[in-house]
């Protein structure tokens, strides 16, 4: 485990800052103390095997399991905080396998993930991913469930969005998308973030592309970073390319 | 003909008073899968505190009806803080037992209260017949009870499609750990469903009461609440307005099949259990049931 | 197992028989005690209020544990709660009531047709109910629960069952002349000290009846323990409780959950059954009261006390629902509390708070709690073919139940 600390700024200037992370279900402890960060616009990215604990860790960081440790967003601690009251300071997170509201309508939905806001922009916000997506815009009215599962993993991603978060947490968007709508979120990924400045933190098997748009990575392995370092960096390294890029 | 017009229109008004009951179990049933056994007591308590208000304070009825209703959200709310929230909404064993303790705790403390002697419930709809048909009436009372149970089944889904906390609470229903991801607070929000069924339920017990054939007794809805549950499993246990509709049929079932049938009068409440056990062999998701029913 | 019990004892020596046939002894010998102490229906006064324990009401207490004890067959083999017991419960006591009172059957004879009919009438509920996951088995029987009394009254059937007023039936179970009845009397009477507490002289003989009836209920309650305890450990019931969480793998294994369960339910409404015999045979009537949804509640209530899914807790769960809505009502004055509150129905009051408190502070149930405090006492350990002392694990021996008897408590 090494930490780079010369070319990256402070912890302390990091949207996201994770030191000795622990946290598990029940009596199984799953993750063995992490040490991350995310700065401020960043894409980054975490690599793992099957198991390794990539889930666990975003579900640590929204409070839906029981931590210690350190967690802070913005120099501020939401270590023990309930996912309710993170996702008010500005996290959101689309879990592994979408989390579709299947009763709901696409709209609902939509409407379901601005719940915290208070403005009175959440219609044009709407209408914004609606343009995006226009596959929504279509069945605004039909029910979630119905939805193929790219349209709902685009409906989770704009769903996500729809609170204007600060950090974005991503769990394998990817997973049982076809290579080429696999290739257009993430594209849309690298477009969000370049306009909007908006910092990510995504999990992912298909570390190619994800690599592809992110700054910087982590590779988790039983609980623990076992590798990090930029994107590029990464990308090049033989080992990792043979683990996780298999190539 | 005349007397099957009195027939349906006395299956209409039963039918009309299940379907609130429904609707108050179908709103804790959508939010987590769980019966709550105790949501008659809840609406028996709900029609003596109108009985309490209209008849000793002098409140006029439906004030008398509404503060009730009122109350009884508030106490179902207490009670989902206090004896339902501590426990697992997916293990439904321990919560089960608890509402059937407070089945039995409320109806007690209702036999204390105001002991058993059946008493005369004030007017809710005026007396006298609506429309008279032949020799068949259709009585104020039963205009009263299905506009009633109209009204309040549009007033929720009002609720639920256009509010924010209606949106939450369907959230919920459909996605405990995605509403908790968007930061809806889950354990409000089914409190929430919870002093709304008490109160819906507390309305459909004092418009049944209300009947002039009927007095109120602290074992006045043990019956009905079979009924209900019945109609709430035949319209679905998870749609609105499918308690409606079952509530309706279960009324009529009671009202014209048991009298041209040889099935004995005394028996209404065994047609109950029967629809319920055809329901579960033959359509086990109900008439507009959209929850998977999942066959083991 | 934290802590090191006091005694250790491993299986099969001579100490472990010892300890088990000291304490059936033991068992049989407080009955025996029971039995004659409250024959004469001793009872005893507190603040001003009596309060009565006696021969009948214990063997009413049978009826009730055999019914708990299908309760606990349901709960542990389907997960589900039956809120119907008192259905077959009161089929059980009226089907009897009817064969001996109008047929001449002998009591005894009447068991070959309740058990078969409750058993397929469970059947027949618990098909459709059992077949689909949820709270489906708890809606139906809970229907089934509140139209027996109806049903019993019903004008067709009057002729039988003899409507509101219930059918009254004359126990053809007499004390037989051999017993030694008033011998074992006039030897407790001798004890000293406690010889009072034995009445006064032989016993009459209704009141050798009541006994009799007593010990023959306690032989039926036994055998339908040791069979359901046998059931429990049988191949299918192994497999049926480690399947039970985890349905898929049910089809993995190619079994018919949904015939086992059902059958469960059948067997468990013949339990039902097999209480209301035992119910009138005491009691000499079967009317409608008895029988309607409070007493399948009350069941629950039994189901809980002594633990969900724990063989052995259905004894305490009988002895709680039989004496504690009884003591409630025969409560006629207390400091503080006011009398209007006595007079109304503290008994089911009491039994909905103790399912409340119970749920939240002893979940396993009574013999839970017991078993915890027994382990630091006495523990029996298998002995493994080389003589070394293998797992330790903690026997209820007075039942024939172990621990790994137990239908370890469920979630629906
Ligand atoms: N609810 C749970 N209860 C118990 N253990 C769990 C639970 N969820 C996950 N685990 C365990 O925690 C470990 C890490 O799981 P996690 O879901 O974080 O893996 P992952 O890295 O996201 O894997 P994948 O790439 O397959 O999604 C696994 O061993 C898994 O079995
Ligand atoms: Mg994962």
């Amino acid at each position: 485990m090494s930490e780079d600390t010369t070319q990256n700024p402070t912890p302390a200037q990091a949207v996201l800052h994770v030191a000795d992370l622990k946290g598990g279900y029940g009596q199984i402890q799953v993750l063995h103390g992490l040490d991350f960060y995310v700065n401020d616009g960043e894409i980054v990215v975490i690599l793992g095997a099957n198991g390794a604990g990539k889930t666990t860790t975003l579900r640590a960081i929204s409070g839906m399991i029981a931590t210690s440790g350190t967690v802070d967003l913005r120099g501020e601690s939401i270590q023990g905080s309930k996912a309710p009251d993170i996702v008010r300071k500005g996290v959101a997170h689309v879990p592994q396998g979408r989390g579709t509201l299947n009763e709901l309508s696409v709209e609902d939905n939509l409407r379901v993930g601005a719940f915290i806001r208070k403005d009175n922009e959440v219609d044009a916000d709407m209408e914004r991913w609606f343009d995006v997506y226009p596959v929504l815009r279509e069945r605004r009215n039909q029910r979630a469930g119905s939805l193929s599962g790219g349209e709902q993993q685009m409906l989770a991603v704009s769903r996500a969005l729809m609170s204007r978060p600060d950090l974005l947490l991503l769990d394998e968007p990817s997973l049982g998308l076809a290579p080429l709508i696999v290739k257009d979120l993430f594209d849309r990924f690298a477009e969000i973030n370049k306009e909007t400045g908006m910092t990510m933190l995504v999990v992912e098997q298909n570390a190619q592309l994800a690599l592809a748009i992110a700054d910087r990575g982590y590779v988790i392995e039983s609980g623990e970073i076992a590798f990090d370092g930029p994107a590029a960096e990464l990308l090049s390294d033989d080992k990792i390319r043979k683990s996780y890029l298999g190539v | 003909m005349d007397l099957f017009l009195n027939r349906v229109f006395d299956g209409l008004s039963n039918g009309a008073t299940y379907a609130l009951i429904a609707l108050a179990l179908v709103m804790i049933f959508k939010a987590t899968t769980l019966i709550n056994f105790a949501q008659g007591e809840f609406a028996m308590i709900g029609a003596f505190i109108v009985l309490v208000l209209a008849t000793e304070r002098g409140v006029p009825m439906w004030i008398a009806v509404i503060l009730a209703m009122i109350i009884a959200g508030l106490g179902a709310a207490g009670i989902e803080r206090t004896l339902i929230r501590p426990f697992d909404p997916a293990d439904h064993l321990p919560l089960v037992i608890i509402t059937l303790g407070l089945f039995l705790a409320i109806n007690a403390i209702a036999g204390i209260v105001w002991r058993f002697d059946p008493r005369r419930f004030p007017e809710l709809f005026p007396s006298g017949n609506a429309l008279t048909i032949g020799s068949a009436t259709l009585t104020w009372y039963t205009v009263g009870v299905v506009c009633t149970t109209l009204i309040t089944a549009s007033l929720l889904t009002l609720l639920l499609n256009k509010t924010k906390i209606g949106l939450a609470f369907r959230a919920v229903s459909s996605n405990l750990e995605s509403s908790e991801l968007v930061g809806v607070r889950v354990g409000p929000t089914l409190q929430f469903g919870w002093a709304i069924a008490a109160a819906v339920g507390a309305l459909g017990a004092a418009v049944f009461v209300a009947n002039p054939v009927l007095q109120l007794e602290p074992t006045i809805m043990i019956r009905v609440l079979i009924f209900a549950v019945s109609a709430a499993a035949l319209g679905g246990l998870d749609s609105l307005w499918g308690a409606i509709i079952g509530g309706v049929a279960i009324g009529m079932v009671q009202s014209i099949v048991v009298p041209y049938t040889p099935i004995p009068n005394e028996l209404a409440l065994a047609t109950a259990v029967i629809v319920l056990l055809l329901v579960l062999i033959f359509k086990p998701a109900g008439l507009l049931g959209t929850a998977a029913v999942e066959r083991v | 197992m934290a802590n090191t019990p006091r005694f250790t004892i491993v299986e099969g020596s001579p100490q472990q028989l010892a300890y088990k046939w000291v304490g059936i002894a033991l068992f049989s010998l407080f009955l025996l005690l029971i039995a004659f102490a409250y024959n004469d229906t001793g009872s005893l006064t507190l603040l001003g209020n009596d309060y009565t324990i006696s021969t009948p009401r214990l063997t009413k207490a049978i009826a009730f544990i055999i019914c708990i004890l299908g309760l606990q067959v349901v709960a542990g083999f389907t997960g589900q709660l039956s809120l119907g017991q008192g259905f077959f419960f009161g089929t059980g006591a009226y089907l009897s009531a009817w064969l001996v009172a109008d047929h001449n059957w002998s009591w005894f004879a009447t068991l070959l047709v309740v058990v078969p009919a409750c058993f397929v009438l469970g059947m027949i509920v618990g098909i459709p109910a059992l077949r689909i996951k949820g709270l489906y088995l708890a809606l139906v029987t809970l229907g089934l629960a509140a139209i027996f009394p109806s049903l019993v009254q019903l004008e067709g059937l009057k002729p039988y069952t003899n409507g509101a007023g219930g059918k009254q039936v004359s126990s053809d179970l007499k004390a037989p002349d051999w017993l030694p009845l008033d011998g074992i009397a006039a030897i407790f009477q001798k004890i000293p000290l406690l010889g009072q507490y034995f009445g006064d002289g032989d016993l009459s003989s209704k009141e050798s009846d009541r006994v009799w009836i007593f010990f023959l209920m306690v032989v039926l309650a036994v055998i339908c323990f040791k069979l359901v305890s046998n059931l429990v450990n049988s191949r299918p019931g192994r497999a049926l409780r480690a399947i039970r969480d985890n349905e898929t793998s049910a089809a993995v294994t190619g079994m018919n959950l949904s015939l086992y369960k059902t059958l469960s339910f059948g067997l468990a409404s013949a339990l039902g059954g097999v209480g209301g015999i035992v119910y009138v045979a005491e009691l000499g009537i079967a009317s409608p009261g008895d029988f309607t949804q409070l007493i399948s509640i009350y069941f629950i209530v039994g189901l809980v006390v002594g633990g969900v899914g724990t063989l052995s807790g259905a004894v305490i769960g009988g002895l709680v629902i039989t004496f504690v809505p009884d003591w409630a009502s025969s409560t006629q004055e207390l400091p503080v509390v006011p009398e209007r509150w006595l007079s109304g129905p503290t008994g089911p009051l009491i039994m909905g708070v103790l399912l409340i408190v119970l749920t939240f502070v002893l979940p396993g149930g009574v013999v839970a709690g017991t078993r915890k405090l027994k382990a630091k006492i006495v523990r029996i350990v298998p002995r493994t073919p080389d003589g070394d002392i293998a797992e330790i694990v903690d026997v209820d021996e007075l039942l024939g139940d172990d621990a790994e008897n137990e239908l370890a408590a469920p979630s629906v």
